[in-house]
């Protein structure tokens, strides 16, 4: 009822504020007025009568002030005037006020940049109609060792997936690709994406020109249809709509563009976006003899489907489950071995909700995102400690103001509400240039996690989740180092403070500020601490993997992917025109060695297959799986891996020469341990029905080497000259890679190379990266931790030191007097020194006791993403609290000698 | 001597009521109307006046209006609303026991206890 009554005066109030401004004033005339002519009445002259009305009256602007509070206006008023004025009192000390700012731009920055990678890449929505409708199916091997639902699918399986199922009432599928502009030379990639006809349609995506694809453009034999995306349409076409009937060359295929999609469509994938999308059974055109399409161990492609609202996810996957046989059984690969089929028959589907898409990107930096967005917290805290650290000290200085203030009967919440008012000011200040500072950040982040092999994607405009966090933690950060000054500096005593400056100072209130200084200072260092320690951890952990022998020598390798599928070589003519360019590449000046394989080691794809060896107990099944690489002579020299036994392979070992192989260490041990593996066979199996394993003998051993990532510990391996490389219908080979060592930098042989292989044909399409790149992008999310995390680490150490400079600082100009007098009474500097010092040292001792204990606990939260240590590093963490001390010191020693340098004199005048 | 006595908190609000509550009166109108009936016995702060007039037109126990003054003044005439009725009713009710529980309390004799 009083809140209804409140509202109902408030909401006039808001709106005609000048009206009743203006009757009240014209009220208390009135009332004025009629006094007056009462007071004429009983003889008093005019001027007199109106003098003394007045005085009756009473404070005149007072009394309208409190009508106002009674009538409502009040709330909106004084935030008005709250903000006018704090406005007015920043205006007045613009040092701190850029200080304040800046500070909390940068860490609202950090934080909302932090935050807007997380929200895009793991929280937001598809930018599609109802996305929560969408389900991912995923497949799962039950009898696997690893059993873990994944996504690749056959066309095959796709085909009676679509057929068979009922729960979905539109299904789609679809494929990430690369597709090469360029007809020869250097490529020129773009990303394309094979679409079912019911692609867009169930996505609900419309074209922006043109049309899409439909059912129709679904059937095997498809013509080369392309829809770009909008961005594409605008970059390559600028957006002409003569675009549509143009044709695109895609792996040197002509393609006819039929349409644009939508705007703000870029994909089931989040962290890419596609260029150009093509029907599914046009992949059959970039295959050779099988395609994509009948091969049915090509497990190419994602399937999804809407459902129906009001299905919940466990009745997909009932039904799911219902038709895996079907649909499994109706795919089989019948050049399988039989066991093999028998397991296939007893896969599974099942669903995944698809709302946010699909990302390599969130599995990779989901826990990364998640340590650097509590590392920005923490720098955040720490920035809002050094600002109630200096709200203080202003409080302190400003405690005339309020004693005045509160002498005019200022009452302390108003008082509190004015000061806070001003924090929220600062504060929003800083999340407005803050907004600013992440938008900018962000983009950085996304270049730094960007490779050359993944152009990473990310649309970070701000959505209304990131608005919303940024506003928030303002207001948080407000509270934070706002409410203690504001209450504190309240606390006046009024005769204290009026009857002179410095009258504040008596001992126990100097004293209990100075101790939630310390407080303050404490945790300071301890969140630093913290962060120091993670960082170490980081950067330890970096050190390690770039300094680790990785078995070859990855320094100036230019690595050349040369592609002869869209040259005009017949396929037995490739391999003497690679030897003839491997043979002029060895002739180029600057060229220490080249050579050629099937596969450059730290990068996707791999080739596994099992062994059988005649030892007793030999390892069996999946536990029997090397890797395959398939190379010429040069390549272990051009690698710098060493030979420890036996001969490499040679020129002498050809196509029909008896089948050799060179295997690494960690083969030698897992199939003949304690033995000399040089001149023992063994057995590939190649798993299809009436394939014979094929016998091979191993004439060397090599040292052993990283085959996919800098991180694996060792597999075995076996390498086997290329010119016995198994052809066929499933293996085909078309692109090699060219190892150039060079004598300097590898990218300056780029254009002599790309002459050179031109010479032989012109239609090979080249791709340049060097070894170096490959190791040092399969990096990234270690580097991404450790430079994020050193840069605030030490933008923490630097905000926690001034923050201790600050409380040293004014401890000693509190204890000027007290110096002075000591001083006086002739005690030695150094003891002035000493007990300066000793308040550094507790703090620091209580900021790094309980910085290590919670460094401890939070280790454990980032151990999964360190390699080669143990949680509790003792090199990190003590390096962290070394540096922290070393820092300390001196932050604490340059305003501890000012008090050793205190003039007893001055100190003693001065009181 | 001062013969006038002070207010005691919450009581200008019951002078108010009642003073209007015999007539419409505009701000000065109702403090006459006190002083006439308390015989100048209550001293009021004139400026006080308004912020409680405020105030018990927003609770809904006044009415407002535009009006002229007996001087020939414009001037906002205040009349009770039934609510503000009732409230009078109400809190003269409670006054009177308060002040009859005063009394008998401080007449007691010793012998009495």
């Amino acid at each position: 009822m009083k809140f209804l009554s409140t509202l109902r005066s408030f909401i006039p109030a808001l709106f005609h504020r000048a009206q009743i401004e203006h009757e009240m004033e014209e009220e208390l005339r009135s009332h004025i007025l009629n006094r007056a002519d009462d007071l004429e009445r009983s003889g008093i002259p005019r001027a007199e009568a109106e003098r003394r009305a007045r005085i009756e009256f009473g404070a005149f602007e007072r009394r309208k002030e409190e009508c106002r509070e009674s009538v409502g206006v009040r709330l909106i008023e004084t935030l008005v005037q709250d903000l006018r004025f704090g406005l007015r009192v920043l205006r007045k000390s613009p040092g701190f006020t850029t200080v304040a700012v800046l500070t909390l731009a940068l860490g609202i920055g950090a934080n909302t940049a932090i935050f807007s990678l997380i929200d895009t890449v793991m929280l937001r929505f598809l930018p599609v109609q109802k996305p929560h409708e969408l389900m991912d199916v995923l497949r799962l091997s039950p009898g696997s060792r690893n059993a873990k639902p994944t996504s690749g699918f056959t066309y095959a399986l796709w085909e009676g997936f679509r057929e068979n199922q009922d729960i979905f009432p539109s299904v789609y599928a679809w494929s990430p690709g690369r597709f090469n502009l360029s007809q020869g030379g250097a490529v020129r990639y773009v990303n394309g994406i094979f679409t079912s006809g019911s692609y867009f349609n169930t996505l609900g995506v419309r074209p922006a020109m043109g049309r899409l694809f439909g059912p129709a453009d679904d059937q095997r034999g498809c013509p080369s249809l392309a829809v770009l995306s909008y961005g594409f349409w605008q970059e390559h076409f600028a957006g002409a709509p003569s675009a549509i009937g143009a044709t695109l060359s895609l792996n040197n295929h002509p393609f006819q563009v039929i349409g644009v999609s939508s705007s703000g469509f870029y994909g089931m994938e989040v962290g890419s976006k596609f260029d150009v999308a093509v029907p599914v059974c046009s992949a059959a055109i970039f295959d050779s003899k099988k395609s994509r399409l009948d091969t049915r161990d090509w497990w190419w492609l994602r399937m999804g489907g809407r459902v129906k609202p009001g299905i919940s996810p466990e009745q997909v996957d009932a039904r799911l489950k219902v038709l895996s046989p079907a649909v499994w059984g109706g795919a089989v690969p019948q050049d399988w071995e039989p066991q093999w089929q028998q397991n296939f028959r007893t896969r599974l589907l099942l669903s995944a909700p698809a709302a946010a898409g699909v990302s390599e990107l969130r599995e990779q930096f989901s826990r990364p995102l998640m340590v650097l967005m509590a590392i920005v917290g923490l720098v955040l805290l720490i920035a809002s400690a050094n600002l109630a650290s200096l709200m203080l000290a202003r409080a302190a200085s400003r405690t005339k103001e309020i004693a005045v203030r509160k002498a005019l009967g200022a009452s302390r919440g108003r008082l509190v509400r004015q000061l806070l008012t001003e924090c929220l000011l600062v504060s929003l200040l800083g999340a407005v240039l803050g907004m600013f500072f992440a938008r900018w950040g962000a983009a950085l982040l996304v270049r730094f996690i960007s490779t050359r092999q993944n152009a990473v994607f990310l649309d970070l405009a701000p959505d209304l989740r990131v608005l919303g966090f940024t506003a928030a933690i303002a207001v948080f950060t407000a509270i934070l180092f706002g409410v203690l000054p504001a209450l504190r500096s309240t606390r006046v005593s009024l005769t204290a403070a009026m009857k002179g400056g410095q009258a504040e100072s008596s001992e126990d209130r100097s004293h209990t500020r100075f101790s939630s200084g310390k407080w303050i200072v404490a945790s300071q260092i301890a969140c630093s601490l913290v962060l120091l320690v993670i960082s170490g951890l980081f950067l330890h952990s970096l050190i390690k993997l770039v300094t680790l022998d990785l078995g070859f020598d990855r320094s100036n390798v230019l690595l050349v992917n040369a592609n002869a599928f869209a040259a005009s070589i017949p396929p037995a003519a490739r391999p003497s025109a690679f030897d003839e360019m491997e043979n002029r590449l060895r002739s180029l000046p600057g060229v220490v060695s080249v050579s050629r394989s099937s596969r450059v080691p730290v990068s996707l794809g791999e080739w596994s297959q099992p062994v059988e060896v005649d030892t007793p107990n030999p390892p069996k099944g999946e536990d029997a799986t090397v890797y395959l690489t398939f190379i010429t002579p040069g390549y272990f020299q051009t690698m710098r891996t060493p030979l420890l036994a036996g001969r490499n392979v040679a020129a002498t070992d050809t196509e029909t020469s008896p089948k050799v192989a060179v295997v690494n260490e960690s083969f030698a041990r897992k199939f003949f341990p304690n033995m000399d593996p040089v001149g023992k066979s063994f057995r590939r199996v190649e798993g299809r029905a009436g394939v014979l394993p094929t016998a091979i003998q191993i004439v060397g051993l090599v040292k052993d080497s990283k085959y996919e990532s800098v991180r694996e510990t060792i597999a075995p391996q076996t390498f086997y000259p290329l010119t016995q490389i198994p052809t066929g219908d499933n293996y085909e080979i078309r692109s090699e890679f060219f190892e150039v060592r060079t004598g300097s930098l590898p990218s300056v042989l780029v254009p002599s190379v790309q002459n050179t292989i031109a010479q032989v044909n012109k239609g090979i399409t080249l791709e340049f990266s060097s070894l170096t790149e490959h190791v040092d992008d399969s990096l990234v999310q270690e580097r991404l931790l450790a430079t994020l995390s050193a840069f605030f680490g030490a933008l923490a150490l630097l905000l926690a030191m001034i923050g201790l400079y600050g409380a040293i600082s004014y401890g000693v100009g509190q204890r000027r007097s007290e110096f002075g007098v000591r001083l006086a009474m002739g005690a030695p500097p150094l003891s002035i020194l000493r007990l300066v010092m000793r308040d550094v040292a507790v703090m620091m001792l209580g900021g790094v006791v309980a910085g290590v204990a919670i460094s401890l606990g939070a280790v454990r939260l980032v151990h999964k993403l360190l390699f080669g240590l143990t949680s509790y590093d003792p090199i990190a963490i003590l390096g962290a609290i070394f540096v922290l001390s070393a820092v300390a010191v001196v932050a604490g020693y340059l305003p501890a000698r000012r008090a050793m340098r205190v003039d007893p004199m001055i100190a003693l005048r001065y009181e | 001597v001062n013969e006038q006595a002070q207010l005691l908190p919450g009581t200008l609000d019951l002078l108010i009521l009642k003073a209007v509550s015999l007539g419409p009166l505009h701000g000065y109108g109702v403090l006459l109307r006190i002083q006439q009936i308390s015989q100048g016995a209550l001293l009021i702060e004139q400026g006080a006046l308004y912020p409680a007039l405020f105030r018990l037109v927003r609770q809904g126990l006044l009415k407002a209006a535009w009006g002229t003054s007996e001087n020939n003044r414009r001037a906002k005439f205040y009349e009770l609303s039934p609510a503000g009725r009732r409230r009078l009713r109400e809190e003269a009710a409670g006054w009177n026991r308060l002040v009859t529980a005063m009394g008998s309390v401080l007449a007691a004799e010793p012998e009495e206890v």
